[in-house]
């Protein structure tokens, strides 16, 4: 068997092609299953805040602090995620909550409708730009979740605003992790 | 090296092969539907692309239920994964005397 260099360097690229394409769908897989689970958190946490009043006194911070250690848990094992990455993770929630508290709660003297917008929107827009590294579903997830909070926020009527926000983007959040589950 | 694995030369067999070595080696392999995606083939030439590997003992292939649905799962075996990448130097060999 002969095998010319074009030839070579074509099955290598199309093996190259097959190990990135299986390299995203891994990523997507474990991506969905963390998207998934932030999003029972959400309508965990709007069912709680009734419910409990110590919810409603920051104890969201609680629940937050449970959903990034799952996060960090279901990341473990993830090929290429080592001490650092789980680092790195960590850091990028401190530098999104820094940034949304900054904003919200020292600069912004924003009104509560445009802060129960805020927050979603900001994590998605984090999902917008992970799109550039991590593939274009979490682009059209991160701008189609806020598509729809920025739709909600404009239209929705005062009384059921936040639940309306709530299921967005938990619903946002379940659907797009089944759909990347499948992907 | 100085040929080409006949075995993970066809194209098929090529992204078969590059699809489950790209898994880590403790991962429980890749099933059925999805490698018919990633390598383009249709069911009956992937399941004979699939014999053809397991009977070179390249790939192990497990057959289970989930749920009410049979789920055929395709591992690649020590001896598979080594010989791919015999095969991928091999063709790394030959673009750089060319």
């Amino acid at each position: 068997m002969t095998i010319d260099p074009q030839q070579a360097s074509a099955m290598l690229a199309d093996v190259d092609s097959v190990v990135a394409r299986v390299k995203q769908s891994r990523i997507y897989r474990r991506s969905g299953d963390i998207f998934i689970m932030w999003g029972a958190l959400h309508v965990l946490r709007h069912v709680l805040f009734p419910l409990l009043p110590i919810f409603a006194q920051g104890g969201w911070v609680l629940l937050d602090l449970v959903g990034i250690a799952a996060t960090l848990l279901m990341l473990r094992g993830a090929q290429g995620f080592g001490q650092r990455s789980g680092w790195r993770w960590i850091a990028l929630y401190i530098l999104f909550y820094g940034f949304g508290y900054v904003w919200s709660d020292v600069i912004g003297g924003m009104r509560e409708r445009q802060l129960i917008a805020f927050w979603p929107t900001l994590f998605q827009f984090g999902y917008a730009v992970a799109g550039l590294w991590f593939g274009w579903a979490f682009l059209v997830i991160g701008l189609g979740a806020a598509g729809a909070t920025v739709g909600a926020y404009l239209l929705w009527p005062s009384e059921s605003y936040g639940l309306a926000i709530t299921l967005i983007n938990a619903g946002a959040l379940v659907a797009a992790g089944l759909w990347m589950r499948r992907a | 090296m100085d040929a080409a694995d006949e075995i993970i030369h066809q194209p098929v067999r090529l992204r078969i092969m590059a699809a489950l070595t790209a898994l880590p080696a403790d991962d429980e392999g890749l099933d059925f539907v999805r490698l018919k995606s990633l390598t383009g083939a249709t069911d009956g030439n992937l399941g004979a692309h699939i014999d053809h590997l397991t009977r070179a003992a390249y790939v192990e292939v497990s057959k289970a239920f989930v749920g009410r649905r049979p789920r055929t799962t395709v591992k690649v075996s020590p001896e598979g994964r080594a010989a791919f990448q015999r095969h991928v130097l091999f063709l790394k060999s030959i673009i750089a005397a060319g």
